[in-house]
C-alpha cells in the first residue's frame, strides 16, 4: 500500500538526482528545497471500465515528506512522512498508519534519502535499474530484484519518463492494476512551505 | 519417624496461597492464577536490535536457534512464514459481515455511517493503492481492514517485516523472539543454568555483529536475580552470623563447648519439630519452615542462662547450676509457648504450621537442655569473669541504683521523643510488590522493551464464566463495554475482541446492512463507475466461533485466554493492562454475572494484609493468655513490673524501627512475636535472680541478644525489604528487651 507512494516519491527525487545515466537532469534536490506541481492519476484497475482519474497538488520537501492533496473527484490530504502516513477527508479525525509498524516503509526512507544525495547504491539493491535517454528525454525502468521481498511483492515494473523534472510514472501491480501518475506546472524552489503545508507535516510527524 | 519421611521425599510446598484459609480457595480461581502464571512466568521475550536489518534479522534467527536446541524451552517463536503473517484477513474474509471496528460500529449507531463513506473514497482515489475490483466488490467499504487495524496487539508497536515482528527505533531495528520456558522458573538450578547459557550465546552473538543491543524480559531473570542476591547475602550473614557466634562464646567463656550445647539443643528440636509437622501435616509449607527454625531459635536463651550459670561461683555442679536457673526458664518457656500456641487461634493453615513446628521444637529444645546439658557440660565453675560480670549487670544498675536517676529521666525523655518521631512515619505496607526490591538493570531494561513494544503491564484479569462460549462472549463484551465507558483501562486483550459474541456478528450486519450498505451503497459504486450491484449475501451465513482458534496459529495467542476445567467446561480470561485504579475496575464489573476480578498480586498483598493484621490480634492476645501465669507466680503485685519491659518492647519497636525507614508487614509483625517471647523472657530471668545472682542472669540476657542479633539482627542489612523489615524490628525490640529487663525487678539494690 504505502510502499507504491514511497516508491513514487523516490521515483520523484530519483528522477533530479545526478547521475552519467542523465546528463541532461538537473542537479539533485537538497535539504531546503521544495519541488511543488500537479499531478494527475489514473487508476487502471482491471474488471472495471473506466479508470479512477483523480487530480490535485503535491509537495516534496527533502528531509521531510510529501503531501498528496487530492482536489477532484473527492478532496482528501494524505502526508507521508518517516513517521509514518497520516491520511484527513474534510477535516474530520485523520487516519494514521505509523512507519513503527511497518519497517519497510521506514526503510524506503533510508532509499529516497540516498537518491536524494545521488546514492544510486540504495536503489540498486532492491531494483534492476535501466535507463534510456533519448534527445531531451530519458526513461528509468525499475523491476524488483526479488520479487519476493516485502518491499517489492506489490510492484510488477515501475516506469519512470521525464527530461529536466519528472514527467510521468506508471506502476504495474502483479495483478493487473496498474496506474499512471502525470506530472505538470512543476517548481523547484528554496521557498518555504506555507504555513497550512507545515502545520500539515507537523501533524503527521506527531 | 523423621527418617521415614526423608525416605518418602518431602513435602515442601512453595505456593503462597496455600497459605489461604481454605474456604477463600476457589479451584476455578486457582485454574486460572496457574494459567496466567503459565504463560506470563514461563514467558521470556528478546529484542534484538542492530543498525543494520539484515543483521538484527541474523541475530534474531541465531538466538531462536539456540533457545530450541537449548533443550530449556518448550516453544520459540521467531520468524514467521509469510502465510501465516497473512493468514488472519485470509481466515476472517469469509466473516467479515458480521466484523466490525468499534469505532465504525459506534458511527453506525451513531448515525455517522457518511464518515465510513467519505473514509472509502479517500482510499479509492488517495495516493495508496489497496482497492482492487474484487475487494470493492466483496468489501465496498473497507470495514475489514479496519477491522484488522482496530485489534488489539499485546505489541502494539511491533509490525510484520518479513516475517519478523519488528520496530524501527531510531537508527535501530528490533525484531522480536518470544520463547515459553519448559523448566521449573521456580528451580534455582534451572534459572541459573538457564541464565548462564543464555549469556554465553549473547557473548557469541556480540562477537559475531559488535553493533547488536539485546534487551529480554522475562520473570526468570527477575528470579535468578534475586535468588543470586540473596545466596550470596546468605552466604555473607551465615558467616558474619557464625564467626560472630563463635567468637562471643569464646571471649566469654574461653571454650567451645558452650557454643556446641547451644546448637545440640536447638538442633534436637528442629529435628523433632520437622518431624512432627510433616506427621501431622503430610508436609510443610517453606515460608511456615523458616518462622518455624526463627522461632525455635529462641531456645538459646534458655541454653545460655544454664551455660552462664557456670559464672556463678557459689554453684557447684551442673545439676545445682540447673536447679538455680531452672524457675526462670520455666517460666520463661510457659510464655513463650502459650505464644506460639496462640498462633492456632487463627484460621490460616499457614500460622497453624508455624504454631506446631515452634511450640515443638521448642518443647524438644527445652526438655534437652533439662536432660542432656547438665550431662555434656563440665562441672567447674568459671572464675575468670569478675570484670565481665560487673559490665554486664550495667542496666540493672541503671534502673534501681538512685546515683542515676537524672540520667533514666532523661532516657525516658530520649525514648519518648524517638517513638513519637517514630510514631509520625510509621505506617503499614502490604504491597507485595515492595516487599522485593527489584533489580535496577533488568528494570530498566524491560521500561526500555515496554517502549519498543509498546506491551502494557498486565495487572489484573477477569475470569469470565458462563453456560456456553456464547454466553462467555456476550459477557466478556458487556464487562469490556462497561470497563471502556467507566474509563478503567487503557487495553485489554479477550477473545471477544477477535471474534465477537454470534449476537453481536448478527447486530454487526444488521447496522451494515441497514445503516450503510442500503443508504450508500447504490451512490458510491455509481460514483466510482462499478455498476454492477452484489447480491446481499444469505441471511444465516455461518458465524466465527472460537474454534477458529484451534487450528489458526495467527491466533494462538489467544489460547492462553482460555481455562479448561474439562472439555465442556469453559472459561476465558480478559487481560486487562494498565489500570491506573483497581477499585474503579471492581465498581465497574460488581454485580455482573459470570464476571469475577483474578488479580495475583492484588491476592498475595491482601494475604500479607490478613496475615499481619491476625499476627498483630495475636500478639495482643498472647500477652493476655500469659498472664495467668504471672500472676499466679508474681501476685498482683508484682506482675505489673513483669510485663513491662515485654510491652514497651513490642509497643516501640515498630515506630523506632519506622526511624530507619521501615514501613509495618507482616514480617515485622512476626518480628515482633519473637519480641515478646524473648522480652519476656528476660523479664522473668531478671525477676527470677534477684541480687547478688542478677549479674550472672543478665550475662546470660546479653548473650542471648547478641544471639539473636547475629542471627536473626543481620536480616536488617538484607537487601531483600521483607527480610530487612523483620530484621530491624527484631534488632531493635531485642535489644531494648535486654536494656529494660531488669525494670521486671522490684528489688532494692542495697
Amino acid at each position: 500500500m504505502s510502499r507504491l507512494l514511497a516508491i513514487l516519491s523516490l521515483a520523484l527525487a530519483l528522477a533530479t538526482a545526478d547521475s552519467d545515466a542523465q546528463p541532461k537532469q538537473a542537479p539533485p534536490l537538497v535539504i531546503g528545497e521544495m519541488l511543488k506541481g500537479r499531478f494527475i492519476q489514473e487508476r487502471h484497475l482491471s474488471g472495471m471500465s473506466a479508470p479512477l482519474r483523480s487530480e490535485g497538488q503535491f509537495l516534496l520537501l527533502p528531509g521531510r515528506g510529501l503531501i498528496w492533496r487530492v482536489e477532484r473527484p473527492f478532496a482528501t490530504v494524505a502526508v507521508i512522512t518517516p513517521v509514518g502516513i497520516l491520511q484527513s477527508v474534510n477535516g474530520a479525525e485523520p487516519m494514521r498508519l505509523p512507519a513503527a509498524r511497518l519497517p519497510s516503509l521506514a526503510r524506503f526512507y533510508d532509499m529516497l534519502a540516498g537518491a536524494l544525495t545521488g546514492d544510486w547504491v540504495a536503489m540498486q539493491q532492491n531494483f534492476h535499474v535501466e535507463a534510456h535517454t533519448d534527445g531531451a528525454s530519458w526513461t528509468i525502468a525499475l523491476t524488483p530484484r526479488d520479487p519476493s521481498d516485502a518491499i517489492t511483492t506489490q510492484i510488477a515494473t515501475i516506469a519512470v519518463t521525464g527530461s529536466e523534472l519528472v514527467e510521468s510514472v506508471e506502476i504495474h501491480r502483479p495483478n493487473g492494476d496498474w496506474e499512471r501518475l502525470t506530472f505538470h506546472d512543476q517548481t523547484r524552489s528554496a521557498a518555504a512551505p506555507s504555513p497550512d503545508d507545515i502545520r500539515l507535516f507537523e501533524s503527521a510527524e506527531n | 519417624m523423621l527418617m521415614w519421611h526423608v525416605h518418602r521425599g518431602i513435602d515442601v510446598q512453595t505456593d503462597l496461597l496455600a497459605l489461604l484459609p481454605r474456604e477463600d480457595r476457589d479451584v476455578r480461581i486457582q485454574r486460572a492464577k496457574d494459567r496466567i502464571s503459565e504463560s506470563i512466568g514461563r514467558r521470556v521475550l528478546f529484542m534484538i536490535g542492530d543498525r543494520d536489518a539484515a543483521r538484527a534479522h541474523e541475530a534474531g534467527s541465531e538466538l531462536a536457534d539456540w533457545l530450541q536446541k537449548s533443550g530449556m524451552t518448550d516453544s520459540v517463536t521467531s520468524r514467521l512464514p509469510a502465510d501465516e503473517v497473512r493468514s488472519l484477513g485470509t481466515v476472517l474474509f469469509p466473516y467479515r459481515e458480521g466484523l466490525l471496528a468499534a469505532e465504525d460500529r459506534a458511527r453506525l449507531e451513531q448515525g455517522r455511517a457518511s464518515e465510513i463513506v467519505d473514509r472509502a473514497l479517500a482510499t479509492v482515489y488517495g495516493p495508496i493503492p489497496v482497492a482492487s475490483v474484487a475487494l470493492l466488490r466483496n468489501d465496498p467499504f473497507f470495514l475489514l481492514p479496519s477491522y484488522l487495524a482496530s485489534l488489539p496487539s499485546p505489541l502494539p508497536r511491533l509490525g510484520p517485516d518479513d516475517g519478523w515482528l519488528s520496530v524501527q527505533d531510531g537508527s535501530r531495528t528490533y525484531v522480536l523472539v518470544t520463547a515459553q520456558l519448559s523448566g521449573s522458573v521456580f528451580s534455582l538450578d534451572f534459572q541459573n543454568r538457564f541464565v548462564a547459557d543464555l549469556g554465553a550465546t549473547e557473548a557469541r552473538l556480540r562477537a559475531q555483529f559488535p553493533e547488536l543491543v539485546i534487551l529480554r524480559v522475562g520473570s526468570v531473570f527477575y528470579a535468578q536475580d534475586a535468588g543470586k542476591i540473596a545466596s550470596k547475602e546468605t552466604a555473607e550473614i551465615s558467616l558474619v552470623s557464625l564467626v560472630g557466634t563463635v567468637l562471643l562464646i569464646l571471649a566469654v567463656f574461653r571454650a567451645i563447648r558452650p557454643l556446641l550445647l547451644c546448637l545440640l539443643s536447638i538442633g534436637v528440636g528442629v529435628l523433632c519439630a520437622f518431624a512432627v509437622c510433616l506427621q501431622l501435616f503430610g508436609g510443610l509449607h517453606v515460608a511456615a519452615l523458616l518462622f518455624g527454625v526463627s522461632l525455635v531459635g529462641i531456645a538459646t536463651d534458655y541454653c545460655l542462662q544454664f551455660v552462664a550459670a557456670r559464672f556463678d561461683v557459689e554453684a557447684k555442679s551442673p545439676w545445682d547450676r540447673l536447679r538455680r536457673v531452672l524457675p526462670g526458664i520455666s517460666l520463661g518457656i510457659a510464655t513463650t509457648l502459650i505464644g506460639y500456641v496462640t498462633l492456632l487461634l487463627a484460621p490460616f493453615p499457614g500460622l497453624h504450621q508455624v504454631a506446631v513446628f515452634s511450640a515443638v521444637g521448642l518443647a524438644a529444645s527445652f526438655v534437652t537442655v533439662l536432660l542432656w546439658l547438665p550431662l555434656l557440660d563440665s562441672a567447674e565453675p568459671l572464675r575468670h569473669g569478675c570484670r565481665m560480670l560487673a559490665s554486664a549487670g550495667w542496666p540493672w544498675r541503671f534502673w534501681h541504683e538512685r546515683r542515676y536517676r537524672w540520667a533514666r529521666l532523661a532516657s525516658v525523655g530520649v525514648c519518648t521523643a524517638l517513638t513519637a518521631a517514630g510514631l509520625t512515619r510509621l505506617h503499614a505496607d502490604d504491597d507485595v510488590r515492595h516487599m522485593q526490591v527489584l533489580s535496577e538493570r533488568l528494570r530498566l531494561e524491560e521500561l526500555e522493551v515496554r517502549r519498543l513494544t509498546g506491551m502494557g503491564v498486565a495487572g489484573e484479569f477477569l475470569l469470565v464464566e458462563g453456560a456456553d462460549e456464547e454466553q462467555i462472549l456476550q459477557r466478556e463484551e458487556a464487562a469490556i463495554d462497561r470497563l471502556q465507558n467507566a474509563h478503567a483501562i487503557s487495553s485489554s486483550l479477550a477473545i471477544s475482541e477477535f471474534i465477537p459474541s454470534k449476537a453481536r456478528q448478527r447486530d454487526n450486519r444488521g447496522l451494515v446492512r441497514e445503516k450503510l450498505l442500503a443508504p450508500f451503497l447504490t451512490s458510491y459504486y455509481a460514483r466510482i463507475g462499478i455498476e454492477d450491484r452484489p447480491a446481499p449475501p444469505p441471511e444465516e451465513s455461518p458465524f466465527l466461533t472460537p474454534m477458529v482458534l484451534a487450528t489458526n496459529s495467527s491466533l494462538a495467542f489467544l489460547r492462553n485466554l482460555t481455562v479448561n476445567e474439562s472439555s465442556d467446561e469453559i472459561a476465558h480470561l480478559v487481560l486487562l493492562n494498565d489500570v491506573p485504579d483497581p477499585s474503579a475496575v471492581a465498581a465497574a464489573v460488581t454485580g455482573m454475572e459470570g464476571v469475577r476480578i483474578v488479580d495475583p498480586t492484588g491476592d498475595v498483598t491482601r494475604l500479607l494484609r490478613a496475615y499481619r493484621i491476625r499476627a498483630m490480634i495475636l500478639i495482643a492476645v498472647s500477652a493476655v493468655l500469659m498472664l495467668p501465669i504471672v500472676l499466679w507466680r508474681y501476685g498482683r503485685r508484682g506482675t505489673p513490673r513483669v510485663v513491662l519491659p515485654p510491652i514497651l518492647a513490642v509497643l516501640l519497636a515498630p515506630p523506632l524501627a519506622a526511624l530507619f525507614g521501615v514501613t509495618f508487614t507482616f514480617f515485622s509483625a512476626m518480628a515482633l512475636v519473637l519480641v515478646l517471647s524473648i522480652a519476656f523472657d528476660y523479664a522473668v530471668f531478671c525477676r527470677e535472680a534477684r541480687p547478688p545472682r542478677i549479674h550472672v542472669v543478665m550475662i546470660g540476657i546479653w548473650l542471648a541478644m547478641a544471639a539473636t542479633l547475629l542471627s536473626f539482627g543481620l536480616l536488617a542489612f538484607s537487601r531483600t525489604t521483607a527480610a530487612s523489615g523483620f530484621g530491624t524490628t527484631l534488632l531493635i525490640g531485642t535489644l531494648l528487651a535486654c536494656l529494660i529487663s531488669p525494670l521486671a525487678d522490684n528489688s532494692d539494690p542495697s
